[in-house]
């Protein structure tokens, strides 16, 4: 069976450089059938790559542990929704799911455009084709999830695997690497248009148009994979943070920073025809940090506590790197003359500008994220020393940069296109700038003493009034006009610019999100060391060990766990189970935290051990208010989700028709 | 035996599927008007005419910003209109047959609904279709 499916991989990667070839060629030749040749290698290479993803699937499912990577990911007794998740738990399954992203995204734009952009398309192809050809090398020469364990010892059943890294058997882990990964890839798509209408010279915004829904869903992809990895890592890991600056979890953050910088430029060369070059620069730098973010993952050349294996496979992504980066680069300088903007900036105080901030901050944060991840590789060539940056320099640099962004996501809305005068700006500004102070106020008098907890909520209320004043009087305007109630008249408003009013509903989550991270300031924590009967208070909380339990679970892992008693200024709250597991196919303890989630503070207990006797040490923490991060990228999720709905019909606006060019009149035509 | 078959019928079905094609198989490409940018210039100039529109209704502008905006926008529009009239006409016989070559579908032009053939009365509206 594993011969079908090395087979199937072989022969994709025949069919991507054919599908390459054919279709470049096929257009510089301008022989249709060939263009049309390489089509057809599209759907083709889809199929393979499928029949290789089913062969891989099955042997998991199967149990064949011959095969070295079904044996690494797998046993017996993982449930079979582990069993599929092995599919990318491992190095080999996880370059494949990657190829047939890639191969899915591939078939579905060609077919999607296969009566579209005769220009453009084969060259579409041909950039979608190098990444595949690029990640087939790596499945069916470098890291063949097909390889056998046992080849040619006579070996026939090797009873059992090793077993998934019992870490990631939480349900969040079965979705997060396919979310990210749908994100990784999916950036291919807007860049494959991108360079596909850079190398033709094609006039006009079409690559923006034909990719803007593609770029949206992408970056909500990628969105929902931090953030399940976040609520992940925040449940199972037991130190209670969800996100901790390590090596991969910025490469996944870098590449989200530079697509959200994208998805508000790209508005600029839409309206204006502006900044044509900066958003190349951006869906290209998205891409390959999408590329660098894989080889991070999988290369294992810096220390991270994603700890996949260290493996040669790094030299493969430098290599693909910087052919695609200098390729990128000599195209964009060849043709910057076709990137000429067709418009300027009119006004400092205008959105335009607001949005160029926006971009200039988030590159800021990208670059200090970028520095602080490579800092070890960059001191390791320079001294021969790795030296690791930690929390404190991302924490310092990106805190600001953060708040920054955030008082920018309040300013933009209120800022008119092309330009706003100071008077109308100063009326604009009088009510958010009131809230948000009076909320720094009122917080202060309350006893809050911490700085950035109280710029946070300050520009939090202030976001929020901007937000709300824009829904309050789009609709008014709305209802005044056709006599609808506010609620309606609100819908009304959405529907007619879902891009515009969905992204401020995805503000109003980052600002939810925001209220979450600031409560990361008011943390407390205390590591305690308890004998049956005794209890330890933290905060106004009293936690009391009552009973400990030990067992096995269907010969899976064995577990003990401490029955605990939770109070709350004398008051009994709940039964608690914070638990130990040890897995034993792969001897590998992890711990269940016993979390008490409310909107205002996660209780979180962790059975860390036990101590002299028959005492158990635990870490216990509250966490403020971190449910409102969940609930805010539930809010972030709909927002995108409404601008993915189309705009309703626009009404008809009178023809016109140039009555004097020179000083650029118009008036509606005769109709 | 049996997987040395399969792995044949699976070379044998991709091949034939890549290479196989017949001139029915290519399809017709729409036409893409030489001008089409700039149409699609034009459309996002009235989008943000609209915009403007609706700011300055919502009282987001003072009425020099909105007058001072609307002209540029005019302006920019009148540049956009004047290079379609330019291209349209320096290039009329390759205009002509770029952008007409679509069938002519029958359209009220009272309500707009479209029919597969030709009709005196809409029959969607009830009023004259010619």
């Amino acid at each position: 069976m594993e011969n079908i499916g090395a087979l199937a991989i072989l022969l994709a990667f025949c069919f991507a450089i054919y599908a390459l070839l054919g279709s470049v060629i096929g257009k510089l030749t301008q022989r249709p059938f060939l263009i049309q040749s390489g089509q057809r290698a599209v759907y083709t290479v889809w199929l393979l790559v499928t029949v290789g993803a089913g062969v891989l699937i099955y042997s998991i499912m199967q149990g064949d542990y011959r095969l070295a990577y079904v044996w690494e990911t797998s046993n017996k007794t993982m449930p079979i929704q582990y069993k599929f998740a092995a599919w990318w738990g491992g190095q080999a399954g996880s370059l494949l799911f990657w190829s047939w992203l890639l191969a899915t995204y591939s078939a579905v734009v060609t077919f999607q455009n296969r009566r579209k952009f005769r220009e453009m398309m084969p060259y579409v192809i041909g950039v979608m084709m190098s990444v595949q050809v690029f990640f087939l090398i790596l499945n069916a020469f470098v890291a063949s999830p097909f390889r056998l364990l046992v080849a040619g010892k006579g070996v026939v059943d090797l009873g059992d695997g090793q077993g998934l890294n019992p870490l990631l058997q939480y349900w969040t882990m079965v979705i997060h690497p396919p979310m990210l990964y749908l994100g990784y890839v999916g950036f291919a798509v807007p860049f494959a248009f991108a360079m596909g209408s850079l190398i033709t010279k094609q006039p006009g915004e079409e690559w923006i148009k034909t990719t803007r829904r593609w770029t949206l869903v992408t970056w909500l992809f990628q969105s929902c994979g931090i953030v399940l990895g976040s609520a992940w890592a925040y449940a199972v890991l037991g130190w209670g943070g969800y996100w901790a600056w390590d090596p991969v979890e910025n490469a996944s953050l870098l590449p989200w920073i530079t697509g959200t910088a994208f998805l508000h430029s790209v508005m600029m060369q839409e309206k204006k025809g502006m900044m044509k070059v900066w958003n190349m620069v951006l869906v290209s730098s998205t891409f390959f940090l999408c590329i660098f973010g894989t080889f991070l993952t999988r290369s294992g050349i810096v220390q991270s506590v994603h700890a996949f294996a260290s493996s040669p496979i790094g030299q493969y992504f430098v290599w693909f790197l910087a052919i695609g980066i200098s390729a990128t680069v000599y195209l964009l300088l060849t043709r910057l003359e076709f990137l000429k903007s067709e418009a300027q900036l009119e006004s400092v105080l205008s959105r335009e500008s607001s949005f160029m901030f926006n971009n200039l901050v988030l590159l800021a944060s990208c670059f200090s994220v970028l520095w602080g991840t490579l800092f070890p590789v960059i001191t390791e060539f320079f001294m021969n020393e790795k030296i690791s940056v930690d929390k404190p320099f991302f924490d310092r640099v990106n805190i600001p940069i953060a708040l920054f962004l955030l008082l920018l996501t309040g300013i933009g809305p209120l800022i008119a296109w092309r330009r706003s005068s100071f008077d109308s700006l100063k009326r604009a500004f009088r009510w958010p700038t009131i809230l948000g102070v009076s909320t720094a106020v009122v917080l202060m008098a309350l006893g809050m003493r911490h700085v950035y907890a109280l710029i946070s909520f300050a520009l939090c209320a202030f976001v929020t009034t901007t937000i709300a004043t824009e829904f309050w009087k789009g609709a008014s305007a709305i209802a005044a006009k056709s006599g609808q109630n506010l609620i309606a008249a609100m819908i009304e408003l959405t529907h007619r610019n879902t891009r515009r009013y969905g992204g401020y509903l995805v503000h109003v989550g980052i600002v939810i999100m925001f209220i979450g991270y600031t409560g990361a300031a008011f943390n407390q924590s205390k590591t305690v060391e308890l004998a049956q009967g005794e209890s330890t208070q933290l905060g106004p909380y009293t936690i009391k060990v009552v009973g400990y339990e030990e067992g096995e679970e269907s010969n899976q892992y064995r577990w003990d766990r401490v029955i605990v008693d939770l109070s709350k200024n004398g008051e009994h709250l709940s039964i608690e189970k914070p638990e130990r597991r040890f897995f034993i196919a792969s001897q590998t303890p992890t711990t269940d935290v016993a979390l008490r989630r409310r909107l205002n503070e996660d209780v979180y207990i962790n059975f860390a051990g036990t101590g002299a006797g028959n005492n158990v040490v635990m870490q216990t923490y509250i966490f403020p208010l971190v449910s409102w991060i969940w609930i805010g990228f539930l809010v972030v999720l709909f927002g995108t989700l409404v601008c993915l709905v189309p705009d309703k019909k626009k009404l008809v606006f009178p023809r016109m028709e140039v009555v004097e060019t020179g000083v650029g009149h118009v008036k509606p035509a005769k109709v | 035996m049996v997987i040395l078959a399969s792995a044949v019928a699976l070379i044998v079905l991709t091949v034939a599927f890549t290479f196989l094609i017949r001139d029915t198989d290519i399809p017709a490409v729409a036409p893409v008007s030489p001008t089409h940018h700039l149409e699609e210039r034009r459309a996002a100039i009235y989008e943000n005419l609209r915009d403007l529109q609706f700011e300055y209704r919502v009282g987001k502008l003072s009425d020099d910003d909105y007058q001072q905006t609307k002209l540029g926008l005019q302006k920019e529009l009148a540049g956009v209109l004047a290079e379609m009239d330019r291209m349209k006409s320096t290039a009329p016989a390759r205009v002509a047959q770029d952008v007409v070559e679509e069938p002519v579908v029958p359209t009220c032009p009272n309500c707009g609904s479209k029919f597969p053939a030709s009709m005196k009365f809409c029959g969607e509206c009830g009023k004259a279709m010619a």
